[in-house]
């Protein structure tokens, strides 16, 4: 077998590097926050197309899941985090369910979105996911006509959670305040809707 | 008459409660006549839902979904639940923290803030894998529970969060684990006397998850319409699945695209514990099926 003779530390710092960043816009970084979040095997993906032939939201936009997976594997940070189409995945798993490499796409997405509120990019409607479970403990909270229909059938108007035992909500909140999750969702909810 | 012994602490998250209260005790009461006692699990949360919130924080889902278990560890119980969502939340963290001993003591961190300790010591189980199981219920005491056979054709969607991915879920029959075209749940339909009705690309999502219903609902829409045309193509009289949030996106969402696309449907969307339920002899009463958005009046009139 042919061996280099001309530059052998070349060589050496071309076997260690394992990944193929094309320009200056790739951040390796990217791709490990990526798999450290997601727990899975972004640079394992050969580009099949697998998974966006399972996507329920191929069809009916520009989302391309197995586009994602080449922007972390690429370590095109920007380009992921602000395209819209980050937040169409309906995280039916279908994707993951099928890819041959036994690569979570699904979860690349999640991951990326967890890096996307980071840059304070969300949509605010999870926002007000994260609002209302801080204050009741549930994402969507009993309501009047519910709790109506509720002792109609012979149940209590609110269920035995944390509607009827609140004092499990400061533990909640707690948790909550521990990632500073409900400062940073008002702090957003507030830049935009004033 | 016999339980049988089988004890979980009922798991409700939010939309069975909040929503579909019918589906919350149809769960309740059908259990007890096959022997599963489902016991109050007091000052459970959200569960996380694992799209809306996972996408914004991991870690958050992580010790969240934890509290929610530690609350049945204290309890020495195992959980059922009835919604998909909660059972990735509640299943997948549980299974996670077992096995991860860096997630687990991540977790715990936290949780010893409010003076809790994830142990690891109890299993979550889906009521509707407990109907399934012989040892707990089984598809022939399903049957013999039947006074009121539903004769209709019924659609059954899974959903995705139960099943899929495969490969991160330990189900105890292999039909469980077949996420291309399973047919344990149309098993657990026929056992009320049904006609489950197969339709093109039935484990396609319902488009609610992963948070697009709240971020684009016309795009979840259509993708329900797609089922929505499947299913009508099948000549189905109602739909039914196993996830309140499944429910509510078959369910408002007809009255949304109707509104939106201008088309109609008109298929009841009833979760499995209703039509167990209805099937057991409860009444449309008993089951608050007029909170429904679809009226189930034409299918009530075909069954009952």
């Amino acid at each position: 077998m042919a061996r280099t003779k001309g530059y052998p530390e070349a060589l050496d710092k071309k076997l260690q590097d394992q990944y193929f960043y094309p320009n200056d816009e790739s951040k390796p970084d990217f791709l490990k926050s990526v798999k450290e979040i997601s727990m899975t095997i972004p640079h394992m993906c050969y580009q099949c197309g697998t998974c966006t032939a399972s996507c329920p939201s191929a069809p009916r936009s520009t989302y391309r899941i197995r586009k994602f997976v080449r922007r972390a594997v690429l370590g095109l940070d920007d380009e992921a985090l602000t395209d819209p189409d980050l937040w169409l995945c309906t995280t039916c798993y279908s994707c993951t369910d099928r890819c041959p490499r036994d690569i979570a796409p699904t979860d690349v997405i999640m991951a990326m979105r967890n890096l996307a509120f980071k840059r304070d990019i969300v949509p605010v409607n999870f926002l007000k996911t994260v609002q209302a479970i801080y204050s009741s403990g549930h994402g969507v909270p009993n309501n009047d006509v519910n709790r109506a229909a509720r002792v109609k059938l012979g149940l209590p108007a609110d269920p035995p959670t944390t509607h009827t035992y609140k004092e499990y909500i400061p533990g909640i909140q707690k948790i909550l305040d521990h990632y500073k999750l409900k400062a940073n969702a008002d702090r957003i909810v507030k830049e935009r809707e004033g | 008459m016999d339980t049988g012994g089988h004890e979980y602490a009922f798991y409700l998250g939010c939309i069975a409660p909040n929503r579909y209260p019918g589906a919350e005790s149809s769960a309740v009461k059908t259990s007890k006549k096959l022997g599963i006692n489902l016991v109050d699990l007091k000052g459970a949360s959200c569960c996380p839902a694992p799209g809306a919130f996972g996408s914004i924080d991991l870690n958050v889902w992580y010790a969240m979904a934890a509290r929610n278990l530690v609350l049945a560890e204290q309890m020495n119980m195992d959980i059922a639940l009835i919604c998909n969502g909660c059972y990735k939340s509640i299943w997948e963290v549980n299974h996670k923290l077992k096995h991860n001993a860096k997630l687990r003591d991540g977790v715990n961190t936290v949780l010893k803030e409010i003076d809790m300790q994830y142990k690891g010591t109890i299993n979550v189980y889906h009521l509707a894998e407990l109907y399934y199981d012989p040892e707990i219920a089984g598809i022939p005491a399903i049957e013999d529970s039947v006074k009121t056979p539903l004769d209709a054709k019924i659609a059954v969607h899974y959903g995705c969060h139960l099943m899929k991915p495969r490969k991160d879920r330990e189900f105890k029959f292999e039909s469980q684990s077949k996420t291309e075209q399973p047919m344990w749940i149309d098993e657990l339909v026929q056992a009320l006397g049904a006609e489950p009705v197969q339709y093109r690309n039935k484990m396609q999502c319902c488009g609610a998850g992963g948070g697009v219903r709240g971020y684009d609902i016309v795009h979840s829409l259509d993708i329900t319409n797609e089922k929505l045309i499947n299913m009508r193509e099948a000549g189905a009289d109602a739909i039914t699945e196993v996830c309140p949030f499944c429910q509510l996106q078959f369910d408002r969402g007809q009255i949304e695209i109707q509104e939106k696309f201008g088309v109609s449907y008109n298929i009841p969307v009833l979760h499995y514990c209703e039509l167990l339920g209805l099937a057991q002899g409860m009444s449309p009463q008993e089951l608050a099926l007029d909170l429904h958005g679809i009226s189930c009046e034409p299918f009530l009139q075909k069954v009952l």
